[in-house]
């Protein structure tokens, strides 16, 4: 691999594009983003020379153990944290699992009562129906329309026997940013903790740990063009949470296996890239967001932006185009080399709307016709105009076919 | 089908003409028994043909046989109606014990007047007011039975029940202070004269046809509602901020 190239689709050479073929167009960096180039260099010692288990007592787990300390501290500096704030986990699910199921078995004598946001990813409101079967109160705390959470709404769901609230940093789906800051100030003095899961914002918000009070922050490797199969989990000097995976006493206790020391590295090098390149890459991605929005609703009729006007990821446009299907959208975009989602990658294979936009208020078949649109690293001016030279066509057509589309 | 006049007959009448969903019964009693029975109203088929079969089942029945017959015994007897027509059972048997409730209170009705009449609207009757759990502990939390001023609910998602014409030109309003009107309907189409019908059409005003407000629901002040689909037969959770049941 000394030519930093992966094997794509057919077999074509695709380096240096994000693993995208000459003429594709992949906007859907919501559900999985390419390892930078970058990255994989900075992790292949670790695979063969530089192996080595932080655990032994020899020169090659000295050394393994220096790497290990030395990602810590690079995962940390990314988000205004102290090295030891930060342990790692296999991914944001083990760490959201850890950050709730962890947190409300460590502090079961202070209440038994969770309020998790109506628009969090499905993993989360997952495992709370599991703290809710073990027991515990788990409310959900409903959005505007925008997906935006008032920390009113939070408050008025606080009682004495609340312990945690868990708000994600951004909307993975509709892109809306959550005033974080508003309710970690909210929650000051309560004695409730915060947990925000930062998946969909990291890389592309600056999150800053000695400005927010935040308790718990959830991060992925993955989402910051990292390997796969990697995550973390931030933990506040002071927050008490129970192990969840039992075993050889790794991560402080808190997290039990051996490190996956290559993914690590990875995961290391991702950050110090993100943390670089960030102000940079958020305007960037920005321009060509605001681009696609002001295209798309100015050129079709009845599209709808869902999400936040200003309050949103920088590379997130998330439309509603009356009266079609979001998935025979996809699908025809897909025909013409187009990469999108419906939205939540987890729900394209079921039938059932998303559970964010229905809580946005809107109404099944709108839910139905939403079409998420997320750019990455990788993503070219041009394909913003790759996507209008069909999209108008696409959705005039599907709308010929819709019983649904009837203006008078 | 006509109406009856004389000392020994009893008018029930139920639904608003301004709704549209007006059924009057008319039933002349002679020693306690339904001697004969007819009926108006400014209903759909499904009203008609129920009113139709509640007169077979209940002429010549003693008034307190006749009280027995409920809405489920209408629908029954017809070989059953889909769920959005249900309500048209519904009127045609609330009519005829609002007849014999009169009867029996020695109240006679008067007359619609002409002007009542002529402003009655088109489409079948949905319009009865129907159970809503919530409405009263969320009054002035975010439930609305009259909007005097627009600007309250600015940028508010608003849900307004079909109380037929007043309740459409208020949901239509609404849409130039708030991007999000939802109104919700029984009914399988927009009962409505044609010209407010056509304005909702063109609006933003997103229309739930067949459809039930069950429940209004939140944490201290409206945040959602449970709907019923009448024609899925299912339930599910409409996200507003406020809801108007005018005159509720």
């Amino acid at each position: 691999m000394d030519d930093r190239t992966v094997k794509g689709r057919k077999g074509a050479r695709v380096s240096e594009t994000g693993g995208r073929e000459e003429g594709d167009v992949y906007l859907d960096y919501q559900s999985a983003k390419p390892v930078d180039p970058r990255v994989v260099e900075a992790m292949l010692p670790y695979f063969t020379e530089r192996f080595g288990n932080p655990a032994s007592l020899h020169t090659v787990g000295d050394r393994a153990t220096e790497a290990l300390e030395e990602s810590r501290a690079a995962v940390a500096a990314l988000i205004g944290a102290q090295p030891e704030e930060v342990i790692f986990t296999s991914g944001a699910t083990e760490s959201n699992n850890l950050a709730l199921i962890g947190y409300a078995n460590r502090n079961k004598r202070a209440g038994d009562h969770v309020v998790i946001s109506e628009v969090e990813h499905i993993s989360l409101h997952n495992i709370g129906k599991y703290l809710a079967k073990e027991g515990l109160r788990v409310s959900k705390a409903p959005p505007d329309q925008y997906g935006r959470i008032d920390p009113q709404k939070v408050r008025s769901r606080i009682t004495d026997d609340t312990i945690l609230v868990s708000v994600g940093w951004a909307s993975n789906e509709v892109g809306t940013i959550q005033p974080i800051s508003a309710l970690a100030e909210m929650l000051r003095g309560t004695g409730v903790a915060l947990h925000v899961d930062a998946v969909a914002a990291e890389g592309l918000l600056p999150i800053d740990m000695t400005a927010v009070p935040v308790d718990l922050l959830t991060l992925s490797s993955n989402d910051l063009y990292g390997p796969p199969g990697l995550g973390a989990l931030y933990i506040r000097k002071g927050t008490r949470l129970a192990a969840v995976t039992m075993g050889g006493g790794q991560e402080r206790g808190l997290r039990s296996g051996t490190e996956n020391l290559p993914a690590i590295v990875g995961m290391a090098a991702a950050a110090r890239i993100a943390a670089e390149e960030l102000p940079a890459e958020a305007a960037r991605l920005t321009a060509m967001r605001d681009r696609l929005i002001e295209a798309v609703l100015e050129t079709i009729p009845d599209a709808h932006l869902n999400g936040h006007p200003t309050e949103r990821l920088p590379n997130n446009a998330h439309f509603r185009f009356e009266g079609i299907e979001g998935e025979s959208l996809l699908l025809s975009l897909k025909d013409e080399g187009i990469w999108v989602s419906t939205g939540s990658a987890c729900s394209s294979k079921t039938l059932e709307p998303s559970h964010t936009l229905i809580s946005c208020g809107l109404l099944h078949e709108e839910a139905h016709g939403s079409l998420e649109f997320t750019f990455g690293r990788f993503s070219r001016e041009a394909d913003v105009d790759s996507v209008m030279e069909v999209l108008p066509d696409i959705v005039a057509r599907l709308r010929h076919l819709s019983p649904l589309y009837r203006k008078v | 089908m006509g109406t009856l006049e004389g000392d020994d007959i009893a008018v029930g009448r139920v639904g608003n003409p301004v709704c549209g969903d007006l059924m009057e019964m008319y039933v002349r009693i002679k020693d306690e028994h339904i001697d004969d029975i007819k009926f108006q109203t400014f209903g759909c088929g499904s009203a008609v043909a129920t009113s139709s079969m509640i007169t077979e089942l209940v002429m010549g029945k003693t008034l307190d046989e006749a009280v027995e017959v409920t809405r489920a015994d209408v629908a029954d007897a017809l070989d059953g109606l889909p769920p959005v027509k249900m309500h048209c059972s519904n009127l045609a048997a609330d009519a005829l014990h609002d007849a014999i409730r009169n009867w029996r209170a020695s109240k006679r009705l008067q007359p619609l007047s002409e002007q009542e009449i002529a402003s009655s609207g088109a489409g079948c009757g949905a319009r009865e007011v129907t159970y809503v759990e919530g409405t009263k502990e969320y009054t002035g939390k975010g439930v609305y039975t009259t909007v005097d001023d627009l600007s309250e609910l600015t940028d508010k998602r608003v849900l307004v029940l079909d109380k037929g014409v007043a309740s459409a030109r208020l949901a239509l309003q609404l849409t130039k202070v708030t991007p999000r009107v939802v109104f919700v309907t029984e009914l399988e189409t927009l009962g409505l004269p044609d010209d407010v019908a056509t304005e909702v059409k063109r609006s933003d005003v997103k229309v739930l046809f067949q459809s039930r407000l069950l429940a209004v629901l939140g944490e201290g002040e409206v945040e959602k509602t449970l709907i019923r689909d009448l024609g899925e037969d299912n339930e599910y959770e409409l996200f507003v901020d406020a809801v108007v049941l005018l005159g509720a």
